[in-house]
């Protein structure tokens, strides 16, 4: 029987991914099988690669005070369709705490004539505003500013596993009863020095990627935000609010191993993997799916899936994976809020979603790699698996708002 | 006392005063000229005098790192050793770390950009990007020390150390670490220092050789402070503090909310942990003055330690401790004015 003081429970999601705003957008898209990776050019000159867009935000960059860099304003965005329909005047709502996850945060408003010059570039053009932007912490503010939040706010920077652990630290608050309802989540633009970074770093496929292909040859870059508002479950049944899902389980590690690669047999990972269903008090055999971090870098993949094998190694039946970077790239920052947003949409509509290009799998006997058509499954819980630069780990376990 | 309580046993800290482990015995230091770029006139800051890493920690490799990367994991490893523990014989699965940064690895960041200055966003150096991410320091020091606990980087508009230090907490309470290496620091880079400046934030004291003034804009610093956070009850260790609660905010009733922490406690001293302006008569003097009662002991933010970003507490938590304020409950108290509020309370051993 769970505490209703000390269960987390998910009440809102709130989606902006090159599907569209909004987790009916989402779900319609991931769920017709459509691709969003599509070839690019504009980025900077001489760039040619796959990457998924989100389009023109319907929100302004600037307004008398203050300039929002285009990941402030995926983020608010997605923080406004999670809290759609919430009583924006009660003190449970005022008092709230935002937790944001960005790797790029104000990176995008930035140029790099601002290494010559600093001073020149400040006062040339609004750089003083748009420099303001690139702290981590400006997404948080932004989103907390724009929905009149006063309590805590907080940027999460962990790499790729940024915002899978925004999602962890926020339900670690609620249980230290520090905030009524906490908005967690992550938001990434598009961006040239990502691009060009990765780029430079070889990691970028320039065709559509094929995480967990024994022919993948690297990650696309996506853009998109995703928010969750997380409460515990005796302030949600005090509000009669709607549970969307149950956050049972949640942990996170480091590699220590190396600062780029994953430790090459996932013992990280898979310790994350451990502790997480240990939190959830769940067998192996009670993972019904799991949201892989699947890249599609050659080092990712193979360390990924011997953690699997490993923290899975008891099981009776493979367990199923699917990575759905296949759809719309790596949103980096976002990528562990948008993969719990489909975690959680996976598990509400009992549909297992394939790997996108999935023709020749990575061989391990103890995983079920989906490909092909959606498998559809009653699942009572779901894992969303998040790693990152600097050997950062992260696992977040979700059941249904029935469990 | 509570054994929700979380013990300070360790403290390392490289600053202005130089890398220290343990508590930095109060001296007066005053601005110097920048000299790591070419300025424009006279240009003073609170600035890390160049050393080697490796003298301090033998065997560390620095060379690729961004400096508050290298700071982070001289600041680590002296907490490390301040507090008297042997790695080697801990489960380091259990150990966590938790950074604080306002801006991360500005150094390298800025690197990048010039690298796509001269040769195009084509032709980048790709030595600078992982290294400039801003989980890299946590990272570094999770690596060095082979720590594999939650590694977490966080970041909170002028609370940064605020914020590392109660998750930090927060961890140890929910069993998800049994000891933390909490961390918070920044580094003054060109265009960090330029921004202050065409923001017209700087005190006066940045562009002559004269006594600090009071308020009136500040002088930027540097540096990285670790403090080591363990469960209290070690027999072998001596806590400097422990830390009880914590509130933080971005707006409210600051007053009322910190009053509500306390339940009623009285805190014997109160240290003010601003950002920016240090003086006598600013926003979080002020704070202080209105909650704790006439006996408090209100200590004054530092220059050194209000100009370090967003990442100062720590660094004004170990200069208020090393003038050995007497036994009872501190407040460390942070108010960013109209744009939020910390507050930490410490039982003093």
């Amino acid at each position: 029987m769970l505490d209703p003081r000390k269960t987390i429970v998910v009440t809102g999601v709130g989606v902006v991914s090159p599907y569209g705003i909004g987790m009916d957008c989402l779900q319609a898209g991931i769920l017709s099988g459509k691709s969003c990776l599509a070839k690019t050019k504009d980025m900077y000159p001489g760039f040619e690669g796959s990457t998924a867009h989100v389009g023109s935000l319907p929100l302004a960059a600037k307004d008398s005070m203050h300039r929002y860099s285009r990941s402030d304003r995926l983020a608010m965005l997605a923080a406004e369709d999670a809290v759609r329909g919430f009583d924006s005047e009660s003190a449970a709502f005022r008092e709230s705490g935002v937790i944001m996850a960005s790797t790029v945060a104000g990176l995008s408003e930035i140029e790099p004539e601002i290494a010559q010059d600093p001073e020149a570039w400040y006062r040339h053009d609004g750089g003083l505003l748009r420099a303001a932007s690139y702290p981590a912490a400006h997404v948080a503010d932004a989103v907390g500013e724009h929905l009149g939040i006063d309590g805590p706010r907080c940027a999460v920077s962990a790499a790729c596993a940024s915002s899978a652990m925004a999602i962890a630290l926020a339900a670690n608050i609620l249980l230290d009863d520090a905030a009524p309802m906490m908005l967690a989540g992550g938001s990434d633009a598009l961006c040239p020095f990502t691009l060009s970074g990765f780029n430079s770093l070889q990691a970028l496929d320039p065709e559509p990627c094929r995480p967990f292909d024994q022919n993948r040859k690297g990650l696309n870059l996506g853009e998109g935000a995703a928010v969750l508002v997380l409460e515990t479950l005796d302030r949600a049944m005090a509000r009669n609010a709607k549970v969307l899902a149950v956050l049972r389980g949640w942990a996170m590690t480091n590699d220590a191993f190396h600062s780029t690669a994953p430790q090459t047999q996932g013992n990280g990972l898979a310790d994350c993997m451990r502790l997480a269903m240990e939190m959830a008090e769940a067998g192996c055999d009670e993972i019904g799916y799991v949201n892989a971090h699947g890249t599609g870098t050659p080092l990712n993949d193979i360390a990924e899936t011997h953690a699997y094998e490993t923290a899975f190694r008891e099981r009776i039946h493979p367990v199923p994976v699917s990575s759905t970077k296949s759809y719309f790239g790596h949103c980096l920052g976002a990528a562990g809020a948008l993969e719990a947003a489909i975690t959680i949409l996976t598990v509400r509509c009992g549909a297992l979603l394939p790997t996108l290009r999935l023709t020749d799998p990575i061989e391990s006997p103890s995983v079920n790699w989906l490909r092909g058509e959606v498998v559809r499954q009653t699942l009572p819980l779901a894992m969303s698996v998040s790693a990152g630069f600097g050997g950062s780990n992260a696992a977040l376990i979700f059941g249904s708002a029935h469990s | 006392m509570s054994s929700n309580l979380a013990a300070i046993t360790g403290i390392g800290s490289v600053s202005p005063y130089g890398p220290l482990g343990g508590l930095i015995q109060p001296r007066s230091l005053e601005p110097e000229s920048i000299t790591a770029w070419t300025t424009a006139g006279l240009r003073r800051a609170f600035v890390m005098k160049p050393f080697r890493p490796a003298n301090v920690v033998p065997g560390l490799k620095t060379r690729r790192l961004d400096r508050l990367s290298a700071w982070a994991l001289v600041a680590s490893s002296l907490a490390i050793q301040d507090a008297g523990i042997d790695l080697s014989s801990m489960d380091r699965s259990r150990i966590a770390v938790v950074f604080g940064t306002g801006f991360g690895c500005a150094e390298l960041t800025e690197a990048f950009y010039q690298s796509a200055a001269v040769n195009g966003w084509g032709g980048t150096d790709p030595s600078p990007f992982p290294e400039g991410l801003a989980n890299a320091p946590a990272s570094h020091v999770a690596l060095w020390h082979g720590l594999r606990g939650p590694n977490i980087t966080v970041g909170s508009k002028g609370l940064a150390g605020e914020s590392a230090l109660i998750q930090a907490a927060s961890l140890l309470r929910h069993g998800q670490a049994d000891l933390a290496i909490v961390l918070a620091g920044d580094t003054l880079t060109r265009a960090i220092y330029q921004w202050y400046e065409v923001a017209g934030l700087l005190s006066p004291a940045c562009y002559n050789e004269e006594p600090l003034p009071e308020g009136d804009g500040f002088v930027p610093s540097e540096g990285v402070a670790a403090l080591v956070l363990e469960p209290a009850g070690r027999q072998e260790a001596r806590a400097y503090a422990h830390f009880s609660s914590g509130r933080w905010a971005a707006r409210g009733d600051a007053a009322g909310n910190i009053r509500e922490m306390l339940g009623g406690a009285v805190p014997s001293v109160i240290i003010c942990a601003g950002q920016g302006a240090p003086c006598a008569h600013g926003s979080t003097p002020a704070l202080a003055r209105e909650i704790g009662d006439s006996s408090a002991v209100i200590v004054a933010p530092q220059a050194v330690a209000a100009g370090i970003a967003d990442a100062g507490a720590f660094l004004h938590l170990i200069l208020a401790l090393s003038g050995r304020p007497r036994g009872g409950q501190a407040l460390l108290l942070s108010t960013l004015g109209d744009r939020g509020f910390a507050a930490l309370l410490l039982e003093l051993p």
